[in-house]
């Protein structure tokens, strides 16, 4: 059965990490909630501690010698806990089984609602976590969706999802003393050259690399010189990062002997080339950083990207965002697995139409844009356009159809309108044409 | 027991279709797509690209008329995220520079070089871009209207256009698509035999 742990400081939530090493001392098993929060596991800590009350003071006690001010809470899942730690006074255990009856009468707040939520709630005249339990599963998913069922769950005591444990991030420092002192800038590059082999050698111990590196000299007369280079790409090439670190000293010199040296890197996690043996590789960080500076060179850093579909009618509405696209990782809450709903049947159906949706996808007919849009003169018959003459194209049009009319953002300062015609020339050129009320364009050709 | 060292392919895989026209396309060679408008190589290409980007494949595309509609490429099933875009304003040079610094670049299955009525490539620049892309696993696509004599190109594939398809009778009331055919103009490849490819674009 598993038992959890509240660390709640009360004091100091500025200084997260000496909560974290608290929990750490007593669990490898330790989640960092933020906001001066920490969830441990304490399945199998009785041996070691004690009963729940030993466990609980004694953290408690620990926290204190650290001179945090917290609160601890004991049960059975973090929500649970969490109440324990927020309505109890110093250490506050829930016996097992009890977790649903202790959270009945404790506040909404503790659930974190989002406003809307928080507001709905309040209007249904809800107050505490039992009477948020006591509600009918599925009418609570008609109004809330599965976002309802999962506060629910919480209310009741149920907390399916384990501890996403944390470990604090380690500091790459790297230091040496030189009591003889160090007049000329060689010495001093050739230290700080295995600074940087020490450093890259921790760093990809772990997988990990450095965006940054900042280097201080100390200085006879208690002086010091700082610096700090910030690569392109994040690197553990430690041949590269001395090359770096030398033009950085050569730039800047010390100006004093030079009594010791420090050099820190900020570690950040790389994007491996492939993710797993049947992914395909993707380009080089390195190489790809390089690549993309020549390229904004060549064409303006406007002109290149990942093509955008923004979220409008307006014919050609597309941007350009930032290659590569940086992979956001998504909210804890949207990791989970889809919370089966208590109204049978609705996600199945969605899931065969997702599927048929995609088996009938079949080969789709290019349209070249013309940007900006050609000016054409059409020639009008009853209405219909039956001869084309622009810079680009010219010709009699043998089939057309249209139009289709489309119209938005009349709202703002910029409306559009536009009537749209597919139509073929009598050289077999199919193009879509365009007028916006005013004139007529050639838009596109179709290829 | 002997154990077949050929891969079977993927299930789904298409050797008579556009799935087959893609697996003759050479890596590390310089390869064309030549045809005049509405011919359906647009279409080609963005099926192609397609299919790259869904299987994990970053595809970097080089639009010499800044052309690319990608309202089309998405709705071809292309991974828009996957897709580095570079436009180069309808400046030929431009683009083979652009064209020549991606396929040096490792890490894109594909490069594409768009440049219809900008082409055919000059064969100094074609030499280069060849240079360029030899003994990597990109596949280089130049898409031109026109075919130079003499290209060093190792496949050379010609679309043709055959009809277009309308729905509704008198009046017409939609553009439903293109058929279209593609055919091997030129391969450097012995074991490539002339063969034809009719291709129904919908719209």
């Amino acid at each position: 059965m598993t038992r959890i742990a509240c660390l709640l400081a009360m004091n100091d939530p500025a200084r997260p990490t000496a909560l974290l090493q608290v929990a750490l001392a007593h669990s490898p098993r330790v989640e960092d909630a933020g906001a001066g929060r920490v969830y441990l596991d304490t399945s199998g800590l009785q041996r070691l501690f004690g009963d729940e009350q030993r466990l609980a003071a004694r953290l408690h006690e620990a926290a204190a010698a650290a001179a945090l001010e917290t609160r601890v809470g004991i049960a059975g899942t973090r929500i649970a806990a969490l109440a324990a730690a927020r309505l109890g006074v110093g250490a506050t255990v829930v016996e097992p089984g009890g977790d649903a009856a202790y959270l009945a009468a404790a506040p909404l707040s503790l659930l974190e609602l989002s406003e809307e939520v928080a507001a709905r709630l309040s209007r249904w005249g809800l107050r505490t976590l039992g009477e948020l339990a006591a509600l009918p599963t599925a009418g609570l998913f008609e109004r809330l969706g599965g976002e309802g069922v999962r506060l629910q769950r919480l209310a009741r005591g149920e907390d399916p999802r384990p501890l996403a444990s944390s470990r604090p991030v380690p500091l790459f420092v790297e230091s040496v003393d030189c009591e003889w002192g160090m007049e000329n800038l060689e010495p001093v590059v050739e230290r700080m050259r295995e600074l940087a082999v020490r450093v890259c050698a921790s760093l990809g111990a772990r997988g990990l690399a450095a965006d940054a590196f900042e280097w201080v000299c100390r200085l006879d007369g208690g002086r010091e010189h700082e610096g700090a280079l910030t690569p392109a790409v994040p690197m553990t090439d430690a041949a590269a990062v001395s090359g770096l670190l030398r033009l950085g000293l050569e730039a800047r010199p010390p100006h004093g002997i030079v009594q010791g040296l420090t050099l820190r890197a900020r570690p950040v996690r790389m994007t491996p080339a492939q993710e797993s043996l049947t992914d395909r590789s993707r380009p080089s960080a390195r190489l790809l950083a390089a690549t993309l500076n020549r390229l904004v060179a060549l064409v303006g850093a406007d002109g290149i990207g990942v093509p955008a579909l923004l979220d409008s009618h307006r014919p050609d509405a597309v941007a350009l965002g930032v290659y590569p696209p940086h992979p956001t990782p998504l909210p804890r809450r949207e990791r989970e697995p889809e919370e089966p709903s208590p109204l049978r049947g609705e996600s199945r159906v969605a899931g065969r139409a997702a599927a048929e949706g995609e088996a009938s996808e079949s080969p789709t007919l290019a349209l070249r844009r013309l940007r900006p849009p050609t000016p054409a003169a059409i020639t009008l018959a009853s209405g219909r356009p039956v001869a084309l003459r622009s810079s680009r194209l010219t010709g009699r049009i043998v089939a057309g159809v249209g139009p289709w009319r489309s119209s938005g953002e009349w709202w703002s300062p910029h409306p559009w309108l536009q009537d749209e015609w597919d139509v073929e020339l009598a050289d077999g050129t199919l193009c879509r044409l365009a007028h916006d009320g005013s004139a007529w364009h050639l838009a596109g050709i179709y290829d | 027991m002997a154990i077949p060292i050929e891969s079977l392919p993927p299930p789904g895989w298409d050797r008579e279709g556009i799935d087959g026209l893609l697996g003759l396309f050479p890596p590390g060679r310089l390869s064309e797509i030549v045809g005049p408008r509405s011919s359906g190589g647009s279409s080609l290409l963005l099926a192609f690209i397609a299919r790259i980007t869904t299987s994990g494949g970053q595809v970097a595309f080089v639009d010499g008329m800044d052309a690319l509609d990608p309202a089309s490429a998405a709705a071809a099933g292309t991974d828009l995220s996957a897709l580095l875009w570079v436009k180069c304003a309808g400046r030929l040079r431009t683009a083979l520079s652009a064209a020549d610094l991606l396929a040096r670049c490792p890490g894109f299955p594909l490069v594409v070089l768009d440049l219809d009525e900008l082409g055919p490539v000059p064969a100094s620049a074609q030499i280069r871009l060849q240079r360029a892309v030899e003994g990597s696993d990109s596949i280089l696509i130049v898409r031109s209207t026109r075919h130079r004599e003499g290209s060093g190109a190792s496949l050379v594939v010609a679309t043709r256009r055959l009809a277009p398809r309308w729905m509704g009778l008198r009046p017409l009331t939609r553009l439903a698509g293109l058929r279209s055919e593609a055919s091997i103009a030129r391969s450097r490849s012995q074991l490539l035999s002339p063969q034809t490819w009719t291709l129904d674009w919908t719209l």
